[in-house]
């Protein structure tokens, strides 16, 4: 190749780069320059991109909600319920009487198998039964399915959140979904593992009916009970219960408290999947027909005689957490070899993170439904709360200082109780609270719709999405609208119960932000000369490159050519 | 007050037994059919008698499955009534559900045995008079994922429903990964190979 060329070619790369530089922003060049020209011309940022339309939300989803109000069924008092989604009041009255003492109309407005609980023989003639028969199945929710990536049986603790997590259940009856159609699990299925109540001195036979594709155990822990083969330890007092086997623990409380009971195989695992539930024993009263299912947790529509002395309502707050690293693995394949090898030895959780935290199985909003502790003042509501999150539980009570009564099951001395607003529940640990709401500046500031959260931020968030978490509210009646949902002052709430929101598709502040001040940016556009310039000296460089390249193409040709005639014979 | 509830018991059990219903500690079995014709049966054709045996044992023979049927596909003529003898070999509930049934015959298109432990029960229902394939399986969580899949074919089916062990595969499948062992690498490098000469060869016998 001629040389002159490719000199030219190099100055000209050279003189088109210095000219883009120039254009783009000349002090990268040179650091002053605008010293000497003067500032600059004044360049709009790009305009904010439209406000998202807000997709229509459903607040408050119940289809029934005259089970809001209070029932006597069976002869059983059931309390009323402010919740959104409350409980079926025919399920409360079958966990109270037992499954076995129902008449079958009742049983029928219920999903429970016929010997979910059998309660029989009053031993100590003090008017209620001492003979109970507790069965337990084992159910996964948000699942593979090897005919569509739809998970089952569906189960949302946020909007359109489905980690994959393993319950205990009380044993049901006929479909796990709700239809053939709606994937979704029925009522019965959900997170938290039921909480289970019994009576002190009562003759419990807790019956593990191992529905799950895994082997489980139950661990008592806590729980007065004797060691061999009721210890739900794999490596000392019994061997798993493998799928499609049952285990029968038999137990005879001395002790009442807040306990609680959860699976023994692989714990870091199988507890971390949601095998975890409260199991309270209730002081032994006369006529004290507890009720021995509290499906969901929340507020206790039939709280226990000794409770109700001291109390006018009663409510199980169980706090978790999932990792999305071990919630997903059931969710990617179906061949429970490979689920098995993923999650026994795969997953190590000493790496692991917590991205969804829950109260009573939901995250905010979803807690607005069901799990608000409605209060009028100068009440006194019993909490009962467990922690089943890795990490200790800060949980503060905005407005309130509450009386801590109970720890693990065991009361505190009366003289010795602290009342404070933030409490400390270390893993597994379980506290009593007495919120009392007399307005005095020191237990209650006034009536109130007062949130009550973990006051770890990262547990206010769905995977890093606020307001999410375990975020819930201590609520005045008066606050209520007729749905059953806190109304106050405060901002809109209806982005937060949308799928978008949490996939970070909506500004956080849209609805409150009229002027668009925190919209989201729109992307730059060729909107002036310079640009223009700018892009046109991009190409004509790209050129000039183009042909260098050429040229060196040329070159080492020519060398390849002249060496072939030397040296190689071709054909 | 008991005497009360009693009547109350046996209108109720008089009122479900017309739904179709039998339930007890022992299970369930819903919208039977022993005597109504399908639309377009003249006469019940035959009568055929099955027995399902459900259990962990039955899933052996499918790798990766937990629960299984002891067979997972039925085949019936149309308009036939078919007896079905359910037995449960486990400890924990299953069921045989039948879904798609004409709904004038069984509410919500279904047809279900339920044992809620060890034990067996019967049960019967009538074919259709449409060719059709239809959906059994036990509906506990997971349990049809990990294997309780089956299908009942009417006068020959309507074709084949995915993931029935043994007979169809999943749609959403799961990955496995290459046996890397010398046997296998050499049979696939032998067939790879046997794929490259043919095409060289080819060429060369075009060029020719």
């Amino acid at each position: 190749m001629k040389k002159i060329p490719v000199i030219g070619l190099v100055i000209s790369a050279m003189v088109l780069s210095t000219v883009a530089l120039f254009l783009y922003d000349p002090s990268l060049v040179y650091a002053r320059f605008f010293e000497y020209t003067g500032m600059p011309a004044y360049q709009a940022a790009p305009n904010s991109k439209p406000k998202p339309e807000i997709p229509p939300a459903i607040i408050c989803d119940e289809d029934y909600p005259e089970w809001r109000k209070a029932y006597t069924i069976g002869g059983v008092n059931i309390q009323a319920s402010d919740a959104c989604n409350p409980d079926n009041p025919y399920e409360v009255a079958a966990f109270v009487r037992g499954t076995n003492n129902v008449i079958m109309p009742v049983l029928m407005r219920t999903q429970l198998s016929d010997d979910a609980v059998i309660k029989t023989n009053d031993r100590d003639g003090d008017g209620d039964p001492d003979d109970i028969i507790i069965r337990i199945e084992v159910v996964e929710l948000n699942g593979r399915s090897p005919d569509s990536s739809e998970l089952v049986p569906g189960f949302e603790i946020a909007p359109g959140i489905k980690p994959g997590a393993w319950v205990f259940a009380p044993k049901s009856r006929g479909m796990s979904t709700v239809n053939r159609d709606d994937l979704n699990a029925n009522h019965l299925l959900r997170l938290p593992s039921a909480p289970i109540r019994v009576e002190a001195g009562d003759n419990v036979t807790l019956i593990l009916e191992n529905t799950h594709y895994f082997p489980h155990t139950i661990h008592l822990h806590g729980v007065d009970h004797s060691f061999e083969n009721n210890d739900g330890v794999p490596q000392t007092s019994e061997e798993m219960t493998m799928p499609g086997e049952q285990h029968i623990y038999k137990i005879k409380p001395r002790h009442a408290g807040t306990m609680l009971y959860h699976c023994h195989v692989q714990v870091q695992v199988h507890m971390m999947m949601g095998l975890q539930g409260f199991f309270i024993v209730e002081e032994n009263k006369p006529n004290n027909w507890v009720q021995t299912f509290n499906v969901g947790a929340g507020k206790v529509r039939k709280p226990s005689v000794a409770v109700l002395e001291d109390y006018a309502q009663e409510y199980d707050l169980h706090y978790q957490a999932i990792d999305t690293d071990l919630s997903d693995m059931i969710q990617e394949s179906n061949d429970v070899r490979q689920l098995a090898k993923s999650m026994n030895r795969l997953y190590d959780i000493t790496d692991g993170t917590d991205d969804y935290f829950m109260l009573n199985g939901r995250s905010f909003p979803y807690t607005l439904r069901e799990s608000l502790i409605t209060v009028e003042p100068n009440q006194h509501t019993k909490l009962r709360i467990l922690n089943g999150m890795p990490d200790t539980l800060s949980l503060h009570t905005h407005g309130h200082k509450a009386t801590i009564t109970a720890y693990d099951g065991v009361d505190v001395n009366p003289l010795a109780q602290i009342t404070r607003d933030v409490y400390s529940v270390t893993a597994a640990q379980r506290i009593d609270l007495d919120l009392y709401t007399k307005d005095d500046g020191l237990h209650s500031y006034g009536a109130g719709m007062w949130l009550m959260h973990d006051h770890a931020e990262r547990a206010i968030t769905t995977d890093g999405m606020a307001p999410g978490g375990n975020v819930s509210q201590i609520v005045y009646r008066k606050y209520l609208n007729k749905d059953a949902m806190p109304s106050g002052q405060g901002v809109n709430l209806t982005p937060y119960f949308t799928p978008e929101y949490y996939n970070r598709e909506i500004p956080s502040w849209t609805l409150s932000d009229a002027f668009g001040f925190f919209d989201d940016v729109g992307d730059r556009r060729i909107d002036n000369y310079k640009d223009v310039l700018l892009v046109i000296v991009l190409g004509a460089l790209a050129a000039v490159l183009f042909l260098l390249l050429v040229a060196f193409y040329g070159f080492f040709r020519g060398i390849a050519i002249k060496l072939n005639s030397a040296g190689v014979n071709d054909e | 007050m008991n005497k009360f509830l009693l009547l109350l018991f046996l209108l109720f059990l008089t009122t479900t037994s017309q739904a179709g219903m039998r339930m007890g500690e022992w299970g369930m079995v819903m919208n039977e059919n022993h005597d109504k014709l399908p639309q377009g049966c003249a006469e019940i054709a035959g009568e055929e008698n099955i027995t399902i045996k459900a259990g962990r044992e039955y899933a052996k023979e499918f790798p990766g499955t937990i629960f299984g049927y002891s067979q997972h596909e039925f085949k019936f003529p149309k308009c036939t009534k078919v007896n079905v003898t359910f037995i449960n070999e486990d400890d924990i509930r299953h069921q045989f559900m039948i879904h798609g049934l004409p709904t004038y015959l069984h509410s919500e298109g279904m047809f279900h045995m339920e044992l809620y432990g060890r034990g067996e029960t019967k049960g019967s229902f009538i074919t259709p008079k449409t060719e059709e394939t239809y959906l059994a399986h036990c509906d506990i969580a997971q349990h049809m994922e990990k294997g309780m899949k089956a299908q009942v074919l009417v006068g020959g089916g309507s074709g084949n429903l995915p993931s029935i062990p043994g007979i169809t595969g999943q749609l959403n499948k799961d990955r496995y990964d290459l046996d890397t062992s010398i046997s296998n690498l050499a049979i696939i490098a032998v067939l790879f190979l046997l794929g490259f000469v043919i095409s060289i060869f080819l060429v060369i016998q075009r060029k020719k």
